[in-house]
């Protein structure tokens, strides 16, 4: 099987319907991410990153456009098909780490095997090599509020690659953590990418970022530049017809 | 690239999935039993108030039904629907003693026993010497009486004399009011009258009555020579309905018949329809707000678990996984109110004697709550019922709940 891990959003349109209004989030939006990238998403609060991410993952659906994942068209899936599809394919990494207090760090990074067909000791060991792949090997019997904000994290990351998707999206992951922290997590995600050949998708505001992504989008400019393409193309489109319109006379 | 997998394995995997939810959901349990107090001390009341009811009913069944027998019919005014106001005269007595029908000894006396039966109030000095009142059922009785009550026993103290103001209690009175002994006298209607024994007449209805001389129960009650009910041993219980047709046609007489099974049957159905018209209605609007506290507690769990629930279905938990892990932990809430309000009432209550106003003797029937395998679960049935009803609206809540949403903020 090929490793096609491409992500395409295609012509999105993305809005929600408050009572007479219409707030459109992202307008005929189109991103094409390949096999092996970490990109970092940057840029200011409210515009639509996490959405983004949303998106990609299968969380939400585009009011329009498509959203393509390694050749497969995602966004016309059921809910069932979603949840399945994701549980192989995607992992998520939020801000807050969401970790259940009342397990382990074994038991919360155990958790999406639950979906598998593993048994209990195969579970127990890709837990164990995730976390070995985090440096969290020694705290594996330590329950969240026994760890610090970073190891939290790293137990969180280890969690969303365990049952091996090629694509992770992160969505702020160091925006709790004090520098030092932060670039170990930093650093971690890059070794995923480059040893491990995961596509990484990263929501940040974390300028340091750039020193660890493979690119780095700044969505105000990018969106802006966009819409300069899109008019222009138009524009060439009107003269064209224009053009053979004059021609016709 | 994701397979499309058949119907057993998403079936296999929900359950699963559901079931490492729950394990997750009661393992914080213990966490959260603050915020389910309510719910738990909520149900709990209900299981208690329906395993009393049924305890009650069940218990007071078994004494009633224990009375009477079946070869055994009773004879009141027509009319009455019970002894107490009945009234008989003794050339009826004879009129129906004289049917070849009934059963008669070696000397040729026909096997029939003549009964007065009134309310009488009782007073006497308790323990701390404060004066108590209560009204109890007398029975004035004659020589062939206990012919009717083959499991009368005497267990302390001898028979009543004829002719002087003496009596028997019940070994249930005796039970309830322990300072009736044997000897100790005792006022009724303002005579005084000595307890000359207590019996016992296994657990029969019986056990609630005082019995004494019916001349002396006429002369005190001043009802002449007439009786109050009449009991027969038949040859041939089979043919009741020969014998009242027999009987109702004789001019003479005007009367009711009835086995005296079957007139506890009746008392019995009467009283248990009464503890239950007014036990269920009480618990079913217990039930109610127990039901409305579960949800809450459940709705409140979900508010604040939001995160984890997006959370969960973000890595790829199904929402019917999410929403019966919900349904699971209101059951479990359930399970522990239950337990809760049956544990106490079946560790202190189980055999212990109460008494109730016979509705149709005025008089207090005493009786064992009985508490048993059947009951409780048929109380727990119902308190799992309200935590499972009060589970599924938040469980669709959460199945429901916007993964975005919960996400972002
Ligand atoms: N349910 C919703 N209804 C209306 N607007 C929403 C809803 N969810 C998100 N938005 C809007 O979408 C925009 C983008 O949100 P988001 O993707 O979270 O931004 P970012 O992650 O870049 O801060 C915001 O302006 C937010 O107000
Ligand atoms: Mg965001």
């Amino acid at each position: 099987m090929q490793n096609n891990n491409e992500i395409i959003l295609k012509a999105i349109n993305k809005s929600y319907q408050k009572g007479d209004n219409t707030v459109v989030v992202h307008d005929n939006f189109n991103l094409t991410i390949k096999s092996g990238e970490f990109v970092a998403l940057m840029g200011p609060s409210g515009l639509g990153k996490s959405t983004l991410l949303h998106l990609m993952g299968g969380l939400d659906q585009p009011t329009q456009g498509e959203v393509w994942i390694g050749g497969q068209r995602i966004d016309n899936l059921t809910q069932k098909q979603l949840t399945q599809w994701r549980a192989q394919s995607i992992g998520f990494v939020f801000q807050s780490h969401h970790l259940l207090p009342v397990l382990s760090a074994q038991g919360n990074v155990e958790l999406p095997l639950a979906l598998t067909p593993l048994n209990r000791k195969q579970r127990k060991e890709h837990a164990s090599m995730a976390l070995q792949l985090v440096s969290m090997s020694e705290r594996a019997d330590h329950y969240p509020k026994e760890l610090s904000g970073g190891q939290e994290q790293r137990v969180a990351i280890a969690r969303a690659i365990v049952s091996d998707p090629q694509i992770l999206l992160c969505d702020e992951p160091t925006g709790n953590l004090d520098r030092k922290t932060a670039d170990e997590i930093l650093a971690l995600l890059a070794k995923l990418n480059s040893e491990l050949g995961k596509t990484i998708v990263m929501v940040t505001h974390d300028n340091k970022a750039a020193e660890y992504a493979t690119r780095v989008i700044n969505l105000e400019s990018y969106i802006l530049s966009q819409n300069k393409a899109q008019a222009e193309a138009q524009n060439n489109k009107m003269n064209k017809a224009e053009v053979s319109l004059g021609s016709n006379l | 690239m994701s397979q499309s997998l058949g119907l057993i394995e998403q079936l296999y995997i929900n359950i699963k999935q559901a079931q490492a939810l729950t394990v997750i959901n009661f393992k914080s349990f213990p966490q959260r039993i603050a915020a389910s107090l309510v719910s738990i001390i909520s149900i709990g009341c209900v299981a208690a108030v329906i395993l009393s009811v049924l305890a009650m009913t069940e218990g007071m069944m078994k004494t009633l039904h224990q009375s009477g027998l079946d070869n055994t019919i009773l004879v009141m005014r027509a009319g009455a629907v019970s002894e107490l106001q009945s009234v008989m005269f003794p050339v009826e007595m004879n009129i129906l003693a004289n049917n070849e029908k009934v059963i008669r000894d070696e000397q040729g006396q026909a096997q029939v026993s003549a009964e007065m039966f009134v309310n009488a109030e009782v007073n006497f000095n308790d323990a701390s010497g404060e004066q108590v009142s209560k009204s109890l059922a007398l029975r004035g009785i004659s020589a062939t009486t206990t012919l009717f009550r083959p499991n009368f026993k005497l267990v302390s103290g001898k028979l009543f004399n004829t002719g002087v103001r003496e009596l028997l209690i019940g070994q249930a009175i005796a039970r309830r009011m322990p300072e009736l002994i044997v000897d100790r006298i005792i006022t009724l209607g303002g005579a005084q009258w000595k307890i000359s024994g207590i019996f016992s007449d296994e657990n029969s209805v019986f056990e609630s009555e005082l019995w004494a001389d019916i001349g002396m129960v006429q002369s005190d009650y001043q009802r002449g020579n007439t009786i109050q009910s009449i009991r027969l041993a038949l040859n041939d219980s089979n043919d009741l309905a020969a014998l009242e047709k027999e009987w109702q046609d004789d001019p003479r007489l005007n009367i009711r018949i009835i086995t005296e099974k079957q007139f506890f049957a009746d008392q019995a159905e009467s009283l248990t329809r009464l503890i239950r018209w007014l036990g269920f209605p009480v618990a079913l609007v217990m039930a109610l707000g127990a039901m409305v506290a579960a949800l809450n507690t459940m709705y409140a769990a979900i508010a604040s678990r939001s995160k984890e629930i997006a959370t969960h279905k973000a890595i790829g938990f199904t929402p019917f996984a999410i929403s019966v892990s919900i349904v699971c932990e209101a059951v479990l809430i359930a399970l522990v109110g239950g337990a809760l309000g049956i544990l106490p009432l079946y560790l202190v209550f189980d055999g212990w004697t109460a008494a109730t106003q016979n509705a149709s003797s005025l008089s207090q029937i005493m009786f064992n709550f009985d508490i048993n395998a059947i009951l409780i679960a048929k109380s727990m049935a119902l308190a799992l019922l309200i935590g499972l009803l009060g589970g599924l609206l938040p469980a669709f809540k959460a199945m429901k709940l916007p993964v975005t949403q919960a996400l972002r903020d």
